[in-house]
């Protein structure tokens, strides 16, 4: 569904010249899978996700989403995905429902099927007190539905959630991770990036823990506690990111 | 571009401003309720400053006529009052510090100054006016009786001493000025009656205008200053505040990222919200114009009393079909800019910042129709902005058969910038460094640091810019400094000209290419090139020569040299004549230019621009660049076109010797043609069928043989094209000599 080859990306920057936010990184995730990118701020988890939502260009390598290249078939890649940003990303002058329809319209979807798509998605959701009310007097949990009903209105193949349960409370955080476990259990392939470890824990069945730009481990958990011989998945991690950082120290 | 995807977007941004109170307030509630307030308290203020009496103070009373009398019982005889209210003037009574005022009056009368301070009189007229309260004096003198024909003919006088820098001291010069008019001319009548002379001898041949214009004309003439530009200037305000909230203010609230990911394209984005921008930019033009307009006919006609604009009928009904005509592409126009440069923004702070220097660029543009005598002509309709607004105060005026000749340039530069600056804002939206561009703090030492480190072998597109932008700054600057002192002799000229090449442009370059690249010989294209290729070049200069003779005369046409210049072209050439052989003109107007010239523009310049990718749009813009930095409009134009054969050149050789070669050429041969006498061309096998004279002077090229020397231009041109240099197989020229001069290696 998703496969990523030697994926580079480097950003022009005036105190450093090109700063390299991705160095070469590659991985794959399948259908009905949950994929997580885990790193601390900085790592290049967003650039990642972003290149893979077409949103940037990838400096050098490939990225293939559901058949279709990144940098070759944007329009197809487009098409195949949702993507859920770290801030809710939603307009302030819209209600929940134009908001919704605006990007249903925009996938050219049928108006009749976007009407009972919407109306399926205000119920699942619960949102139905909220059709009409201006995204700007809702709380952040609201605007975050939203922000997920908009991303899977054209119900894709593939989903990105960059750090979407960041600023949450605890129950519409857990309220969206069902929604991305109910996502994969209906065959769509999740790509998720957090730093927060119990979510990895109970979500991911594969994960990428990366630092500058790097992946440092890839693998499903239980393989990665194998490889290194840690079973706790945090402190794998702290021990990963300290070697990596002490390498670019060094270096 | 996918149109339903640009109406979603057009659509819901339209929804989205309508909600937003700020926008609301600049589009409807500023020129529905401003204006109408600004005009009401207008009013009151109008009615206030009217209102204000002012105090005059009349020296010398004694020596006034007693008949006919201006003052009656120490006041203004009302009989001089025609519509002015008396009242306003309040009269005060003279005293006995009236002689020592008198003194000063006289001593300010015969120009004579205090030493050390030319002011102090008139600083103590001012301070005697103003220690009395008074706002105007008016010192009446004695007729002299004198033995000379001079003390014999001056009779009495009235000084009328004002303070220009009071307002209240003006006004009341202006209300004294036609009592003391009538009553001068009535003492005249008076005098020339009593003689039994009749009043219409003093009056000579009487001359009275008539005004035949037509009132629907005048009232034509009156809305076309003021209609254009008010559609003009708020159709840039109105695109302002949209275009920002639509860029910027979707960056800041995260919102452009999603938008980026779904279907619509990118330019699908923004030509949506640009059709979003343009809308707003009109519906802002068209409600301040109609508020404006009704506001200021209500204010006008309240204050009545000679007002210009009282009295002053609704525009013409066709007048509102041309403006809204004109306003769409005008729309476009600034909504395209005003968009584009709000892209670069990260916030809505930042953008505004942005924008204000493209007010600043385009006030101009809208004030040169405004000033007196400006008229549409060709010159004038090629100027962006400038010529809309003259053809539309054209067409509001009703002059149709003066000027629909022009429409068809306005259309095309108008239309030509329109398609430039939509061009603009799509590849904004394309550009990931543009839409993503980092927040970092810009700071001098990492700059210089990062440009040290990323020097390539060629300059970059902003190494060329900067160069260019230089050439200009330093050129104004020297020019300043030079042309406050024109050169005396030829040697003087010579230094000038050479100093001003030299370190306005040779320089620059030269260090630039040291400096910011790795290869400096690569960045200057100082190359070898073939035989075949220099005499080329040479040969084109000359076959190409007519066509350029030719485009300058229609360029002179078009822009007229103005009374100044053509003076400061003819005490040059007197200097030039001075020189002490052709040899000496050639160098110094010829070579030398074309060295230095070459070095900065199809050198350093076009190699920075070739990494655009598109060659011809790195020749267009360098010999844009080539063009400004002549400065004067005429010869911009005529740079221009000759850069742009310069470039094909540069680009197809890779090497700066043909471009020196034709530069020098056409140079070479432009200042010689004047030069040239009739026995020489007549002595000549060649030259009396290519050149004739009409009154003996200026030479210019029969039509046949230009064309056919035109054509076999273009067909050398094409042999460039054709013979197209790979960069391997040149051989580079040794320019150790420009590291050693700069000490490095």
């Amino acid at each position: 569904m998703i496969h990523v080859r030697n994926l580079t990306k480097q950003y022009n920057e005036l105190s450093s010249g090109g700063f390299l936010a991705l160095k070469g990184i590659s991985f794959d995730a399948l259908p009905g899978q949950i994929y997580g990118l885990l790193g601390p701020n900085g790592a290049g988890k967003t650039t990642a996700l972003r290149i893979l939502s077409t949103v940037l260009k990838p400096t050098s390598g490939t990225a293939i989403v559901n058949g279709f290249e990144v940098t070759a078939e944007p329009d197809h890649v487009r098409r195949q995905i949702g993507f859920v940003s770290t801030n809710t990303a939603i307009y302030d002058r819209m209600t929940a429902w134009e908001m919704v329809q605006f990007y249903g319209a925009l996938y050219q979807m049928d108006p009749e099927n976007l009407q009972i798509r919407m109306e399926a998605l205000f119920t699942k959701f619960q949102m139905n007190d909220i059709r009409n009310m201006l995204c700007s007097k809702m709380s952040t949990g609201m605007k975050q539905k939203v922000s997920i009903a908009r991303a899977i209105i054209h119900d894709p193949p593939v989903l990105v959630f960059d750090e979407a349960t960041s600023g949450l409370d605890i129950l519409v955080a857990r309220e969206v991770l069902d929604t991305i476990e109910h996502l994969a259990d209906h065959g769509k392939c999740v790509i998720f990036s957090t730093h927060i470890m119990s979510e990895v824990s109970r979500l991911c069945d594969r994960i990428a823990i990366m630092n500058h730009g790097k992946i440092l481990a890839e693998g499903t958990i239980s393989e990665l506690s194998e490889n290194h011989d840690e079973s706790d998945l945090e402190e794998l991690f702290y021990q990963l990111i300290s070697e990596s950082e002490k390498e670019v120290l060094s270096a | 571009m996918t149109w339903s995807n640009v109406k979603l977007i057009f659509k819901r941004e339209t929804r989205d401003q309508l909600r937003d109170r700020r926008t609301l307030f600049t589009i409807a509630i500023m020129p529905l309720v401003l204006y109408p307030l600004m005009g009401m308290a207008m009013l009151q203020v109008a009615q206030f400053t009217r209102e204000h009496p002012t105090q005059i103070w009349l020296v010398g009373t004694e020596n006034l006529p007693d008949s006919p009398a201006l003052l009656v019982d120490g006041d203004l005889d009302p009989v001089w009052n025609q519509g002015e209210r008396s009242e306003l003037l309040q009269i005060c009574a003279p005293n006995d510090r009236d002689e020592n005022f008198h003194k000063l009056v006289q001593q300010f009368h015969e120009n004579r100054t205090m030493p050390g301070d030319p002011d102090l009189i008139n600083q103590m007229i001012d301070q005697e006016m103003k220690s009395r309260g008074v706002d105007l004096a008016i010192v009446f003198t004695a007729g002299e009786n004198g033995e000379t024909e001079e003390a014999q003919n001056s009779g009495p006088s009235a000084i009328v001493l004002l303070n220009s820098a009071s307002d209240r001291s003006r006004i009341a010069a202006d209300r004294c000025s036609q009592i003391l008019s009538r009553w001068r001319t009535a003492s005249i009548k008076q005098a020339l009656e009593s003689h039994g002379v009749p009043i219409s001898v003093a009056e000579g041949v009487s001359i009275k205008r008539a005004d035949v214009s037509a009132k629907s004309k005048r009232t034509a003439a009156t809305w076309s200053k003021i209609l254009p530009f008010i559609v003009i200037v708020w159709s840039l305000t109105g695109a302002f505040y949209p275009a920002i909230d639509l860029c910027a203010g979707e960056k800041e609230r995260g919102t452009f990222e999603t938008l980026l990911s779904s279907p619509a394209g990118r330019s699908d984005i923004a030509i949506g919200k640009l059709l979003t921008v343009m809308s707003f930019s009109m519906v802002t033009s068209l409600l301040n114009l109609l508020s404006m307009a009704f506001t200021g006919l209500f204010v006008a006609s309240q204050m009545g009393g000679g007002v210009g604009m009282a009295g002053l009928g609704l525009p013409p009904a066709s007048s509102m079909l041309w403006l809204v005509l004109a306003l769409i592409p005008i729309s476009a126009l600034f909504s395209a800019i005003a968009l584009a440069a709000a892209a670069f923004a990260r916030s809505s702070k930042e953008g505004q910042y942005y924008l204000i220097p493209l007010m600043m660029i385009s006030m101009p543009l809208m004030m040169v129709p405004m000033l007196p005598g400006v008229q549409l002509d060709l010159g004038t309709s090629l100027i962006p902005v400038s010529g809309l607004m003259l053809l539309l105060r054209g067409l509001i005026e009703g002059q149709y058969a003066e000027v629909l000749p022009y429409a068809a340039p306005v259309c095309m530069v108008t239309f030509t910038c329109c398609y430039l600056a939509i061009r603009w804002v799509v590849r904004q939206f394309n550009s990931e460094s543009v839409l993503f561009r980092a927040s970092e703090k810009f700071a001098v030492g990492a700059w210089l640091q990062q440009v040290m480190r990323d020097r390539h072998d060629l300059p970059s597109v902003g190494n060329a810019f900067l160069l260019g932008v230089m050439v200009l700054v330093l050129g104004f600057f020297v020019q300043l400094a030079v042309g406050s002192t024109m050169p005396g002799s030829w040697l003087e000229l010579a230094k000038t000209i050479l100093i001003v090449l030299i370190a306005t442009i040779g320089m620059p370059a030269i260090l630039m290419a040291m400096f910011l690249t790795r290869n400096p010989r690569k960045s200057l294209r100082l190359r070898l090139c073939s035989i075949p290729a220099a005499c080329a070049a040479v040969l084109m200069a000359i076959c190409f020569h007519p066509l350029v003779t030719w485009f300058t005369g229609f360029v002179l046409f078009v822009y007229p040299l103005q009374g100044d210049a053509t003076g400061k072209a003819e005490f040059v050439g007197s200097l030039v004549d001075q020189a002490p052989g052709l040899w000496a003109i050639v160098l110094l107007m010829a070579i030398a230019p074309a060295i230095i010239e070459e070095l900065a523009y199809r050198g350093f310049i076009l190699s920075g621009l070739e990494s655009l990718r598109n060659r011809w749009q790195a020749i267009l813009i360098t010999s844009a660049l080539f063009g400004i930095a002549h400065f004067a409009i005429q010869q911009a134009i005529i740079t221009f076109a000759i850069g742009m054969i310069l470039g094909v050149i540069a680009i197809e050789t890779r090497s700066l010797i043909p471009c020196f070669l034709y530069h020098a050429t056409h140079n070479s041969i432009t200042v010689l043609l004047p030069r040239v006498d009739a026995t020489t061309v007549d002595g000549s096998p060649v030259l009396p069928w290519l050149l004739f004279t009409n009154d003996g002077s200026i030479w210019q090229y029969s039509v046949l043989p230009g064309i056919v020397m035109t054509l076999l231009g273009v067909l050398l041109l094409v042999w460039f094209v054709k013979n197209r240099v790979v960069p391997d197989n040149s051989v580079e020229l040794d320019t150790t000599f420009l590291q050693t001069a700069l000490g490095r290696k």
